[in-house]
């Protein structure tokens, strides 16, 4: 803004501010009644959310899956989405303090005089991808369940097999989880994407022989569950079974 | 106008100087300016730098961590781990516990070579991508972390996702037949010891100089 | 010597002439308690000249055209102050250490009066805090409002964001459950991945190299004495400009051109 644009604008706000209303009463009033908007949400939240306690801490701990609160969900996935090593500074230190850098200097490289939205296409483009980039990994944040488990729906082709098909599905469900490979792996909703592929319809790319010999023999990083076969061969075969049954 | 101004001392007349009376020198404001700003940041920084020292004390404290039996030599083997429960910081209770996998060195598997301090191999359960708790997953002999897709294989290396080393050790000692866990230390890549660093660290390359240790925890010298 | 111009002699800015046909001096018991009233503001104003100050605040104009987007930054302000009441009240009950601090929030949820209901406005009104503060910068940003004049009060917002942010991180800890542990020492190890600084700046949070004994009341003191008291002055600071600026009004709102204008609406100031 040169100084004939400031001065145009300063003398434009002057007939609008001398041509409004006195801050107390109408400002206040409708500040006020947004204050006890406020208040009712706060304590409607209080009252039908509570304030649970979880268990008490416990570092031992190795089962455990550490979640944000939800408003950092946002940066807790974008850890997810820089995936290499070696971008894991950019991550967790590099994007948000540059993000943090523009937002200060926002008024110091946009100093155009135009105020309306519609007329600024970059400022506001921009402003919604924002807006839109946080709200889709705060959604990612909220909607991954945590790799220790995996809730998938039994298939109707299980569950028009009997009862037994269905204890089986969910035996192996159990096994899977407990071998972590939703650490690599995504299932349904749970899980991680990447580094492995997803295996939510694996059984419809691979026949039952394809998936055992995969457990067998996979390529790295992914582990051998060949000691799993020899110790356990009813749970290897459970996990097969379940991931087979993956359409 | 004219008549109702201050008249200005002539020594500062040309100067501008807000608030100059008459007599007033340049000296005199000047020695006033810096006696007033000097003894300012004298008292400022007499409250200022003791909390702030106070603050940043525990930093260059260096901490003990004294050598604690975890088991008998024969509760361990050499091709699984075994999960037992240290104490890193003593009076906070359980707050100040954690976890570690120890198993005994296997030719086969370990390649750093043989010294005092890992005849027995005891493995941190901090993830190093971000401190989440890692689990070692007997059927796929991995290490595998919840939170972002970290893996490990079974000596700590990373075979999978973000984590930026190998997960952190700790030394151990036989005692008889007892063993004991000592310190901390952090390594690279290659398994070579690092004093201790935090996770999200990397220690490859300039990562151990972007990454300094610092004087609160070191390894212990000439390992 | 110069001429010395002497102060006027006080007088009660709330005394105004009586009005014709009434009785001298007050009447009935609320005509005392009013008196009563007037004069001892009038004794406060006679030695602060705060009315001044309060006259201009209030009594400025905000501008045409102003909606319900322009109540978002004091409903900010409101959440911050439900959130300083009920955690003052919270403090009286809770022990910020690492032995006792999960019971005493237990306490503070099972036993207190109340006590689950207040912990809960505390805990849920950060949320509304954050959503609030968001929903506030994302009115100013779209109508453009951090431009000429208001380009300081602007990044004032953004540092008063990011200590609410802050906040929000340093009483996550406290309650010490699972969550609240394992989330402070992700937390914590995000500051340690800056390089050269980073791992100086985890080992000031955690009072150390692991999590000790005054970890947990360094975050206390962090969470309730020194961004909060931070929050308060900037916030005194940021509505001072907001008043001596004058809200914006919306961008798309044109005004008047001095023609269109009756002549009641013209006042020149000078």
């Amino acid at each position: 803004m040169n100084k004939q644009e400031k001065e145009q604008y300063l003398r434009d706000y002057g007939t609008l501010k001398s041509q409004g209303k006195p801050f107390f009463p109408y400002a206040v009033a409708k500040d006020s009644a947004m204050a006890i908007v406020v208040m009712a949400v706060i304590i409607a939240m209080s009252i039908v959310l509570g304030a649970e306690l979880g268990p008490k801490a416990d570092p031992t701990s190795t089962t455990y899956t550490p979640r944000p609160e939800w408003y950092f969900f946002f940066l807790f996935e974008l850890l997810k989405v820089i995936k290499p090593p070696a971008l894991v500074p950019l991550a967790t230190i590099g994007v948000p303090t540059i993000c943090l850098i523009l937002l200060f200097l926002l008024p110091f490289y946009d100093r155009g005089p135009e105020r309306r939205p519609e007329r600024r296409p970059i400022a506001t483009t921009a402003g919604i991808f924002v807006v839109c980039a946080i709200g889709y990994l705060t959604y990612l944040g909220a909607a991954a369940g945590p790799p220790t488990e995996i809730d998938i729906p039994i298939p109707a082709n299980v569950s028009s097999q009997g009862p037994e098909a269905v204890a089986n599905f969910e035996a192996g469900s159990q096994v899977v989880a407990q071998s972590g490979c939703a650490a690599c792996h995504r299932f349904g909703e749970n899980g991680n994407s990447g580094p492995g592929p997803a295996l939510t319809n694996i059984g419809a790319r691979l026949p039952a022989q394809a998936i055992q010999r995969t457990l067998l023999n996979p390529s790295a990083p992914m582990p051998s569950f060949s000691a799993l076969s020899e110790e356990s061969p009813k749970q290897f075969a459970q996990m097969v079974g379940f991931l087979a049954a993956l359409k | 106008m004219a008549d109702r101004k201050e008249p200005k001392s002539k020594y500062t007349v040309d100067r501008k100087t807000p608030g100059a009376f008459e007599g007033e020198t340049v000296t005199r404001r000047r020695a006033m300016v810096v006696a007033g700003q000097a003894a300012g940041g004298v008292a400022a920084a007499a409250f200022v730098l003791p909390a702030l020292g106070f603050a940043m004390g525990p930093i260059f404290e260096k901490q003990d961590q004294p050598w604690q039996p975890v088991g008998k030599v024969d509760e361990f083997n050499d091709e699984s781990y075994v999960p037992r429960t240290i104490t890193l910081v003593e009076g906070i209770g359980d707050a100040g516990k954690s976890t570690v996998y120890i198993r005994k060195y296997n030719p086969d598997l370990d390649t750093e070579p043989r010294d005092e301090y890992n005849s027995y191999i005891a493995i941190s359960t901090l993830c190093m991508h971000l401190g989440c708790p890692v689990r070692f997953t007997a059927a796929a002999q991995r290490f595998i972390c919840p939170c972002h897709g970290g893996v490990y294989d079974i000596v700590g290396k990373v075979s999978g996702g973000p984590p930026v080393r190998p997960l952190d050790r700790f030394y151990t000692q036989l005692e008889k037949d007892a063993v004991l866990i000592g310190p901390r230390f952090s390594v690279n890549s290659e398994l070579r010891r690092f004093s201790p660093r935090d996770p999200g660290e990397p220690l490859d390359g300039v990562g151990q100089y972007l990454y300094p240790s610092r004087p609160s925890m070191r390894k212990i010298q000439g390992t | 010597m110069a001429k010395i111009k002497l102060p006027a002699p006080p007088s009660n800015p709330l005394s105004s002439p009586k009005r014709p046909g009434k009785k001298y001096g007050p009447t009935g018991p609320l005509g005392h308690a009013e008196e009563a009233g007037l004069t001892a503001v009038g004794w406060i104003d006679e030695r602060t000249s705060l009315s001044g100050g309060l006259r201009w605040a209030m009594f400025r104009k905000v501008p045409k055209g102003t909606n319900w987007f322009y109540t978002l930054g004091s409903a900010t302000m409101f959440a911050f102050l439900s959130q300083a009441v009920t955690g003052v009240f919270l403090a009286m009950y809770y022990e910020p250490s690492a032995t006792r601090a999960y019971e005493s929030i237990r306490y503070i949820n099972n036993e207190v009066f109340l006590g689950e209901f207040v912990h809960g406005m505390h805990r849920w009104g950060s949320s509304v805090m954050v959503i609030l503060i968001f929903l506030h910068m994302g009115r100013t940003f779209f109508f453009g409002a951090y431009k000429y004049p208001r380009e300081l009060n602007w990044v004032i917002g953004v540092a008063l964001l990011v200590m609410t942010m802050t906040m929000s991180f340093s009483g996550y800890l406290l309650p010490f459950d699972q969550r609240s542990y394992w989330a402070t020492i992700v937390g914590v190890n995000i500051n340690g991945t800056g390089p050269l600084v980073g791992p100086y700046l985890s080992e000031f949070l955690r009072a150390g190299p692991y999590f000790g004994a005054t970890t947990l009341s360094r975050f206390y003191a962090i969470h309730m004495l020194m961004v909060p008291g931070a929050i308060a002055a900037l916030m005194g600071f940021h509505l001072y400009l907001v008043a001596k600026l004058g809200t914006t009004a919306p961008p798309w709102i044109k005004a008047k051109g001095p023609e269109e204008l009756r002549e009641d609406e013209v006042t020149v100031e000078r």
